[in-house]
Order: structure tokens, then C-alpha cells, then sequence
């Protein structure tokens, strides 16, 4: 059995590889068109600007003289400003620098801010001269082109159109071609580990089975801490695309199940079983906590544990670090696979905090920003890398009524719109009741009930839990 | 070893109460050694009056530097207290060849209560009054200590600042006495076994201490610094397996330089095994 | 009218940016680290030059040689301390672990500097992992003590293999070749070019997941766990990279110095690592400039400089007096280090200049 069990966890680890490569080159297949799209855009956008540039001078020729050499004469007016605010400058740190020597040697500075004055005024008057030459030059070519023909700007429109046409086509068919090897080289790839996840699954025997609709299945669950009996034989089933709602009093064994499930803790008994991407069922207990985030499940919080040193957008990167297959040789040095592999990682991190609302924290230290702004990051957290299953421990703990609305309905964006299960814990009984659609109430580690939210409230068990046993 | 023992409590009397490894031990101890030695040379006072003189002054530097630093960095993390008291064992030995005129010189000679040739012929084995006298002192302070710990309000609280210093304060104990008053003990019990150790040791600079210092943290790993006695064991079982390589060693000559190689790896295989100290606890953390 | 003049004169001044564009390229160059790294580098080499063309004393040049030296071990106490907050006070036996292997390789074996410093780098690696495997399993504030003592049994089967080294100009040769040998000054430029590639390597891991995943480690362990960082895996990569780091710097310290008695010198002491480790924190944890200046402070100053003034050389205490006060400082009031002062300095002066111009010509001025 060991050894049947040995291999199949072997064979596991080379499906989440495998899985991940997968998930990756699907990602990248995503994000070609925009690179492509981007780099199209790019050399377009440089023909407009030159073509524009020859039209416009064409423009102004034909139909508006007066305004043609208006805006010659303040071009040229405006690149002399730039000589002129240069030299003021100099004059203003020397008046600086003499004014300091004055003052330490303990002289009178006024002459000093006289010279200033007298230097700009001088600098004031070149001006001045400068604008008339300039007026008189725009007036000689007003007089010299009194026609108007609108015949050459016409030629050139027409010419400047077709070469757009041709160079768009050009440029569309270039980067066509170009996207479409990448991607048929990227499809390749795919199809190739998608054939090998088929081999892999084929060979591996299934161990553990679960129905198609389960995703995650707790089967007598035991937590001891020496004598304490935190969570005793706990048994609950959560469905695909749910939101499951965790309750019961405070010291109720909650937690630690989570704990449990995420393997910080690594339970005195019981199953645990999981379904993955691939629907291969493995068992939770087999694996090392820092190893559950690559079978699809994240968690978050009870006491916010965002890394304070770092930006919001690292935050989301350290998240993402099992997702970099590049080596610590490659890092060492910055070589172009992982720069690559940076660039997509944190545009996957910018959709999602643009996703979450925080794309205007993107660069903030992490540091002293405010309760439910980090709450959030969590969550997004949480959803950089691409979980099945996100377990949030008291999501609402500290936030006001109108956030935990907020809260409320961020849940249920992130359940329909991204296809994932959540596990939740929580106190406040309005968020549970409203969002969740199925209820497991614990007390003192044992089921009281489990169901509907209108049956859990209507169970008599969970309203002695709550509210202690009815008297006489 | 006395000394090792008495160094390794007051090691463990710090750690407990200001959540840190007092690396400047061994240099706080040398201090009430040098007192003792320079009244002694200088002014020829006894030595049971300048040992005296030495304590209280070790018992005053510790109080002092719980005072003047520890009290004004409470919200420096456990890393940065530990870095500031590598800190003062810098300032220290700084400061002791201005102060001290014996630290001028190459080397004191070796300082015994009573002078190393006399003592007690047992059979072959010869056992020196001052190794006599410095395990009387030892066995006195040690079970003081611990009977204090035990059973006086003194030691209740000590215990209670120990495990949780916010919910002692509230319960109504001044933690920054008692943290002064440890710091002040664990330097008069670091000065006793300084005084005792420089009996049959030379004192050379002010690091004379260190390699009892450096035992005295091992045996705090290899004990746990979860209790006060799991330490004390440690150092017992440290200075214990010394002895018997030693005698190995007379046995095996080739073996003598590899000595304290030998012990160190022993001991460095205990803490391979029993990670949190042969007395410790694994805790394990709520997240 | 208007409409059409402005969108022409934003062309022209799009011209102007482009130009300026271009002045930033040169602005963006410099802004890279690596470029204040080669700076640092060809002032180091030039000090040898001078000292060469006979404008500084060579004294001086040795002490910067040395200063350079343990500026690599910093480097790696870097990543070990602020990044993955590990203290290690094993760095005075790491380093011997260098010093001595360069000993063996060149001075009894006979072997070229290449294949030396390869079998220091491998030597470092083997320790690190089976010492890290050790004491990596404890947590925080104990691993001092347990490096503490793992440095001191490594001290002891060294001095019991063999108490004094020494290597001889004539068996430092590259490549084998008898007739090439290595004086102290290539030496030197050697120390500042690895030195020079290891602030480089410090830096990109420090930028890379790996030094996230470390800051990550460091801040909450149940976040990084929670999110795929194993932190074994973590530890043990910080911790012998920063063995490598001193076993390199070991090595050099052996070919630039080429004596180490154990029982004279005291050399590979807790002080030692002592020094190390203030260095780093006075410099700034977390920044590679900052170790280089603690560095240069605990260990640059004093041989310098210091050491030509009287009274400095009558009472060599007073420098350790003065580093323990500045350590001490610095952790209770500036937990950042200098890189955290030289940060709000720059601040404080650029809003002085500021106000000053702004109180001369008004606001509108820049």
C-alpha cells in the first residue's frame, strides 16, 4: 500500500508540474495577441506621428498662413525662452552665491540683488527686441505667400493614406505571421504535456474517490492538543462553485480546522481529501503546508499577515513564487528567462489588483495603509495563484456594516466570475446567512448541524450553542 | 564548572525576563572580577571584602544597563536587543583599560580565595580548598535562588514576567523592578563566577569570560530555555561530558587537542535530536 | 486657430523631450545599481594605482584591501540578516573554513588559485548545508548560539589540524605555471573584481522572487508557508549563501594577508563575528551600500586613519568603546541604519534648498 501510495505521490507532483506548465502556457497563449497588438501599435503609432508631422505643415500652408507663421514665430519664441530661463537661472545662482559669501562675511548684500535686477531687466529687453524681429519676419512671409492652393495638402493626404493602408497591412500581416508561429509553438507545447497529464493520469491509480461534484470532503477529523479535544470527528463535504460557511462559538475548533486543511497543523486523525484541477483526488494529509498552495487551495488571515516591508504589488508577486520555474543561477544573474517570466507575473498581479480595486495602491508600501484596504490585498492575494478553493478565516472581523456589504459582494464576484469555491469562517451572522449556501455549524470540535442557512437557523442544537440551553 | 553553572543561570535569568541572550554577560561578570582584583593588588584588602565589593558592582552595572538601555528599547525587536548587547560588550571592554590600571598589564595571575597548593589528600586524589570553596558557594547561591524562585513573592513574579511580561504588568507586578532586579542578580552571579573562575585562571583581557559564556548558551540550547533548571542541567551535562573526555583523554594523548571539538559535537547532536532542549516544550503557533 | 498652434507647439516641444530623452538615457544608466557599483569599483582600483604611482601610502592600500575583504562577507550578511532575519555569529569560523582551505590547496597540495577558490566555494557548501540542517531547525534567537558554538567546534578541528598558516608568494600561481606569480597588488584587484561581481549577484537576488520569498519568510512565516515558500528551503539557501560569501572572503584574506596564527592572533574569534555582524547593522540591514559603509566604519577607520593619531594609537580601545556606542544607537534609534539616515538626510536637505530659493525669489522660481 506504501509503496502504491509513494508512487502515486510521485506521480502527483510530476501532474501539478506538469499542470502548472500547462496553466502557464495558457496564459502566455492568452497574452500573446495583447504583445503582439501592443508592439503593431507601436510602430504604427510612430508612422502617424511622422506622417502627421508632414501634414500638418502641408495643412497649414494651404488654408491658414496667418496661423502657420504664428505658430513659427512661437516656436522659435519658445526655444529661445529655454535660452533665456537657462541664463536666468545662472544669474539667479550667482545672486545666490553672493548673497551666501555677503551674508558670512557679514557685508551688506543689497548690491548684489541690484546687479540681479539690472541683469534681468537687460535679459527682459533682449526679449522684447527678439519678438519684434520675429513680427517683422512672420509679416515678409505673409506678404511673399498671399495664394491660397489646397492642391499639394490633398496630394499628400491622399499619398500619406495609401502608405498607411499599405504599411497597416504590411505590419498586420508581419505580426500575424510572427503571433502565429508563437502561438502554434506554444500550442505544440501544450498539446505535448496535455498528452503526457493523460498518460500520467492513465498510470496512476486512483486512491482515494470523491463524487464529481465534490471538491473538498472531511472525513472524521481530529485535532488534539494533548488532552484538549479542539476539533473531534468532524465530518463535512464542500461542493464545487459553493460558498461554505464554517460557524459556531468562539473557541469552537474553527480555525484549527482550517488549520487542518491547510496542513499548518497536521491533524491526530481523520481524511482530508481534495479534488485537483485535473480531478485526481489526493489526500491533503500527504502533503507539506507549503506544498498545498500548488494543488489549488489559498487562504487567507484571521490576523492580517500582508508582508509590511514590501509594496502591495510584491505582496502579490511572493504570492506567485512557486509559479517561477527559473533557478537561483538564473536569478543570480537577471537572465532574460526570468524577466520574461516577471513581465507576466505582474501583469497577472496588475489584472488582478486592477480586479480588487487596488490598482491605485499598486506601488504603496504595505506599510500603515488602512484595515479593510489591507483585508482586500489578502484576498488578492489569495487569488494570484489561480486556486480552486479559497479559504478566508473571518473575513469581516474589524470592518464596518457598509465594507462588510462591500465584503459581501467582492465573495460573490470572486465565486461566479472566477469559477471559485470558497470556505469561510465568520462571526457575522448577516454575511453568512446572506452569502453562503450551505452552513456547517461546530461547537466545541463536533458537528451540531449542517445545511441550508434556514436550517441551520432553524436547528435547536445551534441555537443552545449560541444562546445556551432553554430553562424552564 | 561552578562558574559555568552560576553563568549559565544568570544567562537564563535574562533571557527569561528580557527576551534576549545577554551576549554581554561574560564582559559584565569580568567587571566585578576586575574590581575584586584591582582592590585587592592596589589597596591589599582581603578577598572575601573586595568579592564582596566585586558583586555589588557587577549587581550595579547590570541594574544600570537594564535601566539606562533596556527600559529606553522596549520596542527594539529580540534581534535588536541582542545586537545591543553586542554593542555593550564593546563599550565595556572599551572602557575597562581606562578604569582598571591591572588591565594595563599582560597578565594578572591567577586570583584564589585560598592559595592553590593547599588542600585535602584524599587517597591519590588532591582536591584544592579553593575548588572546595567555590563548589560550597555555587551549591548555597543555586539552591538560594531556586528556593527564592519557588516560593517567594519575589520569585512568583520573576515567573509570571517570565511567561507573559503585559498580563504580569496588569496583574498588578512592576516588571520593570523585577526585569532591573534580574539584570542586577544575573551581573552579581555572573561576578561570583568570574571571581571563581580567575582562581586557578590567569585574567588576561576582558574577554576571560567568554568561553564560559559560550558553554553557558550551548547549555541553555541543550537544556531548553523553557524552564530555569532545564539550562542549569544543560550546563552540568556540558562541563560532565568534559570531565570524561578529559579522562579519555588520558587514556588516548592523540585525542587531547580534538577535546573540546569532541564535546561541542556531542552536544550539537543532542540539540539535532531534541530541537527545543532535552527540557523544553514545542510551541506551537495560533495563525 | 488656437487649437490647431497648440497641438503644433506641443510637437515642438515633444522635440525638446525627445532630446532630453536622450540626456536620459544617460540619467537612467546612471540611476542603475550596477553603475554605482562599477563607480565604487574603479575608485578602488585607482587607490591601488595611486598607491603604485607613489601619492598614497601603502598602509593605506592595506587597509582598504582588508576593509574590501570583509566588505564580502557583509554582503552575504545581508541576505542572511535582513532578508531572511537569520543572525549567525558562526562568521569568524566560516571565514577560517576559506583561509584554511586556501592554505591547504596552495601551500600543501600545490594546486592553482582556480581550482583553490572551487574547492573553498564546495567546502562552504557542504558545511553550510549539514551545519544549516542543524541549526536551521531552531528558530530565531537560539541560532546564534548554536552557529556561536558550531563556529567554535570548527575553530577547534582546525587549530587541532594545524595552529599556524602561512603561504609563500611563490605557491600563489595562476594557472600552475611557476613563472606567474601573484603579487599582493593583483590580489587587490582581484578582491575589488569579485567584490564588484558579488554586489552585483547580491543585488539581483535581492530583487528576485528568492529575496521575496525571504522578506516574506522574515515578516510572517505563516503567510510565506501559506503560500509555497518552504522555509527550510529558504533558510538553508540564505544561510549558505552567506557561507560562500565568508569562505570566499577567507580565501582572499589568506592570499591578500597570508598569515594566520590561531593561538597568537586571535584572529577567528566571537569578536570577529561580533564586528561583522554590528557592521551590518549599522550600515542598514537591508541595503547593500549601507553594509559596505558599516564596514568601512568599523574596520576602514580605524587602520585608515585612526591609527596615525597618537592618542587613538595609545589607547586602541577607544575605537571599540566608540563602535559599541554607535551600534547601540543606531538599534534603538535608527533601526534602518545609516541607509535609513543617508535616505532622510537627502530628504531634509532637498526640502532645505527648497525653502531657501523659494524664500529668496518666491515660489514660482525652481
Amino acid at each position: 500500500m506504501a509503496k502504491i501510495l509513494d508512487k502515486n505521490h510521485s506521480n502527483h507532483t510530476k501532474l501539478v508540474k506538469l499542470r502548472q506548465s500547462y496553466d502557464w502556457l495558457s496564459e502566455e497563449l492568452i497574452g500573446l495577441t495583447e504583445i503582439y497588438e501592443s508592439k503593431k501599435q507601436k510602430e504604427l503609432n510612430k508612422f502617424i506621428a511622422s506622417a502627421n508631422k508632414k501634414l500638418e505643415k502641408s495643412a497649414f500652408l494651404a488654408c491658414d498662413k496667418e496661423g502657420y507663421a504664428q505658430s513659427e514665430l512661437e516656436a522659435k519664441l519658445q526655444k529661445y525662452d529655454v535660452r533665456a530661463y537657462m541664463s536666468q537661472r545662472k544669474i539667479n545662482h550667482s545672486a545666490v552665491k553672493a548673497i551666501f559669501k555677503a551674508v558670512a562675511a557679514g557685508e551688506d548684500y543689497s548690491a548684489v540683488l541690484e546687479k540681479r535686477s539690472a541683469e534681468m531687466k537687460a535679459l527682459n529687453e533682449k526679449r522684447a527686441k527678439y519678438i519684434a524681429a520675429l513680427e517683422s519676419k512672420k509679416q515678409a512671409f505673409l506678404a511673399k505667400n498671399n495664394v491660397t492652393d489646397t492642391a499639394p495638402y490633398d496630394a499628400l493626404k491622399a499619398e500619406l493614406d495609401a502608405q498607411y493602408s499599405a504599411k497597416k497591412k504590411e505590419l498586420d500581416e508581419k505580426y500575424g505571421a510572427k503571433q502565429a508561429a508563437h502561438a502554434a509553438k506554444l500550442e505544440a507545447k501544450r498539446s505535448k504535456i496535455s498528452a503526457q497529464i493523460a498518460e500520467l493520469k492513465k498510470n496512476s491509480p486512483a486512491a482515494y474517490t470523491l463524487p464529481d461534484d465534490v471538491l473538498l470532503e472531511v472525513k472524521g477529523l481530529k485535532m488534539y492538543f494533548g488532552g484538549l479535544k479542539a476539533v473531534d470527528d468532524l465530518n463535512f463535504t464542500v461542493k464545487k462553485g459553493e460558498i461554505f460557511g464554517l460557524i459556531g462559538p468562539n473557541g469552537a475548533g474553527k480555525t484549527t480546522v482550517f488549520n487542518c486543511i491547510t496542513q499548518f497543523y497536521k491533524p491526530t486523525g481523520g481524511e482530508i481529501h481534495f479534488a485537483t484541477k485535473d480531478k485526481e483526488v489526493i489526500s491533503l494529509t500527504d502533503f507539506e503546508v507549503h506544498d498545498i498552495v500548488l494543488q489549488g487551495i489559498s487562504r487567507t488571515f484571521q490576523n492580517i499577515e500582508v508582508v509590511k516591508e514590501v509594496s502591495v504589488l510584491d505582496n502579490l508577486l511572493i504570492a506567485a513564487t512557486r509559479h517561477y520555474s527559473s533557478n537561483l543561477f538564473v536569478q543570480m544573474l537577471h537572465l532574460p528567462l526570468l524577466r520574461r517570466e516577471e513581465r507576466m507575473i505582474t501583469a497577472r498581479a496588475d489584472k488582478i489588483l486592477n480586479y480588487m480595486d487596488l490598482y491605485s495602491y499598486r506601488d504603496r508600501l504595505a506599510w500603515g495603509l488602512p484595515y479593510g484596504v489591507l483585508k482586500r490585498i489578502e484576498i488578492a492575494r489569495a487569488l494570484m495563484c489561480n486556486p480552486q478553493l479559497i479559504i478566508l478565516d473571518e473575513p469581516a472581523a474589524g470592518l464596518n456594516e457598509s465594507e462588510t456589504k462591500d465584503l459581501a459582494a467582492l465573495i460573490n464576484k470572486i465565486r461566479t466570475e472566477l469559477g471559485c469555491t470558497i470556505l469561510l469562517v465568520e462571526h457575522d451572522m448577516s454575511l453568512v446567512m446572506n452569502i453562503c449556501d450551505h452552513i456547517c455549524a461546530i461547537s466545541f470540535g463536533r458537528k451540531l448541524a449542517d445545511g441550508t442557512p434556514a436550517e441551520v437557523q432553524a436547528s435547536k442544537e445551534v441555537q443552545e450553542a449560541y444562546l445556551g440551553v432553554g430553562g424552564e | 564548572m561552578c562558574a559555568g553553572i552560576l553563568a549559565t543561570f544568570a544567562v537564563t535569568l535574562i533571557f527569561k525576563t528580557s527576551y534576549t541572550t545577554n551576549f554581554a554577560q561574560g564582559v559584565i561578570s569580568a567587571i566585578g572580577a576586575y574590581v575584586a582584583v584591582e582592590l585587592s593588588m592596589k589597596n591589599g584588602y582581603p578577598i572575601w571584602m573586595v568579592a564582596i565589593v566585586g558583586v555589588l558592582v557587577a549587581f550595579i552595572v547590570g541594574v544600570a544597563i537594564d535601566v539606562l538601555i533596556f527600559r529606553n528599547g522596549r520596542y527594539v525587536n529580540s534581534l535588536g536587543k541582542q545586537i545591543i548587547t553586542m554593542g555593550l560588550i564593546s563599550i565595556i571592554i572599551g572602557v575597562i583599560p581606562f578604569i582598571f590600571s591591572v588591565a594595563k598589564m599582560e597578565a594578572v595571575p591567577a586570583f584564589p580565595f585560598i592559595h592553590l597548593t593547599q588542600g585535602l589528600q584524599i587517597g591519590e586524589i588532591f582536591i584544592q580548598y579553593n575548588t572546595i570553596i567555590g563548589v560550597a558557594i555555587t551549591i548555597i547561591l543555586l539552591a538560594a535562588v531556586f528556593l527564592l524562585l519557588q516560593k517567594s513573592k519575589w520569585g512568583l513574579s520573576v515567573r509570571a514576567t517570565a511567561s507573559n511580561e503585559i498580563v504580569a504588568g496588569m496583574m498588578g507586578i512592576n516588571t520593570k523592578v523585577i526585569t532591573a532586579i534580574s539584570w542586577g542578580i544575573a551581573g552579581a552571579f555572573g561576578a561570583v563566577a568570574a571571581i571563581i573562575y580567575i582562581g586557578n585562571v590567569t585574567l588576561s583581557n576582558g574577554y576571560v569570560m567568554t568561553t564560559t559564556q559560550i558553554n553557558a548558551f550551548l547549555a541553555g540550547i541543550l537544556g531548553g530555555f523553557a524552564t530555569f533548571h532545564g539550562p542549569v542541567f544543560g550546563a552540568v551535562i556540558i562541563y560532565g561530558l568534559n570531565i570524561l573526555v578529559g579522562c579519555l583523554c588520558i587514556h588516548m594523548p592523540e585525542l587531547s587537542t580534538w577535546k573540546s571539538a569532541i564535546v561541542y559535537l556531542i552536544v550539537m547532536l543532542l540539540v539535532l535530536w531534541k530541537p527545543q532542549g532535552l527540557f523544553g516544550k514545542k510551541l506551537v503557533k495560533k495563525v | 486657430m488656437s487649437n490647431r498652434m497648440n497641438k503644433y507647439l506641443s510637437d515642438s516641444l515633444l522635440k525638446q523631450e525627445s532630446e532630453r530623452q536622450g540626456a536620459e538615457l544617460w540619467g537612467k544608466l546612471i540611476k542603475r545599481p550596477t553603475f554605482s557599483f562599477a563607480v565604487f569599483a574603479v575608485v578602488m582600483i585607482l587607490i591601488q594605482a595611486l598607491s603604485k604611482a607613489g601619492l598614497i601610502g601603502s598602509s593605506f592600500v592595506n587597509a582598504v584591501g582588508s576593509t574590501l575583504i570583509f566588505c564580502i562577507v557583509g554582503l552575504g550578511f545581508c541576505l542572511l540578516l535582513g532578508y531572511s532575519a537569520l543572525a549567525s555569529l558562526g562568521t569568524a569560523g566560516f571565514i577560517a573554513i576559506g583561509s584554511y582551505s586556501a592554505y591547504y590547496c596552495l601551500a600543501e597540495w600545490g594546486l592553482t588559485i582556480g581550482i583553490g577558490f572551487i574547492v573553498a566555494i564546495l567546502f562552504a557548501v557542504v558545511i553550510g548545508i549539514a551545519v544549516g540542517y542543524i541549526s536551521l531547525r531552531i528558530e530565531g534567537i537560539y541560532l546564534a548560539i548554536v552557529t556561536l558554538g558550531i563556529s567554535e567546534i570548527i575553530k577547534e578541528l582546525l587549530s587541532a589540524l594545524c595552529d599556524t598558516i602561512k603561504i609563500k608568494g611563490t605557491q600563489i600561481t595562476l594557472l600552475g605555471i611557476e613563472s606567474i606569480k601573484l603579487k599582493t597588488d593583483v590580489i587587490y584587484y582581484g578582491i575589488v573584481v569579485i567584490l564588484f561581481i558579488l554586489m552585483f549577484v547580491t543585488q539581483n537576488l535581492m530583487n528576485s522572487p528568492t529575496g521575496r520569498a525571504m522578506l516574506a519568510m522574515k515578516n510572517s512565516t505563516s503567510a510565506a508557508q501559506a503560500f509555497g515558500v518552504s522555509l527550510m528551503k529558504y533558510r538553508l539557501m540564505a544561510f549558505t549563501i552567506s557561507i560562500i560569501y565568508a569562505s570566499i572572503a577567507g580565501f582572499m584574506y589568506m592570499l591578500y594577508i597570508r598569515y594566520v596564527s590561531n593561538s597568537m592572533g586571535n584572529l577567528f574569534t566571537l569578536s570577529m563575528s561580533l564586528n561583522v555582524l554590528g557592521a551590518v547593522i549599522i550600515g542598514g540591514m537591508k541595503s547593500i551600500w549601507g553594509t559596505i559603509g558599516g564596514m568601512f566604519i568599523i574596520y576602514g577607520i580605524d587602520q585608515m586613519f585612526l591609527q596615525d593619531i597618537p592618542f587613538f594609537n595609545e589607547n586602541p580601545t577607544f575605537i571599540t568603546l566608540f563602535c559599541g556606542i554607535l551600534v547601540i544607537v543606531v538599534v534603538m534609534f535608527y533601526p534602518g541604519g545609516l541607509a535609513q539616515l543617508a535616505l532622510e538626510l537627502k530628504y531634509k536637505l532637498a526640502s532645505r534648498k527648497q525653502k531657501i530659493k523659494e524664500g529668496i525669489y518666491g515660489k514660482d522660481l525652481g
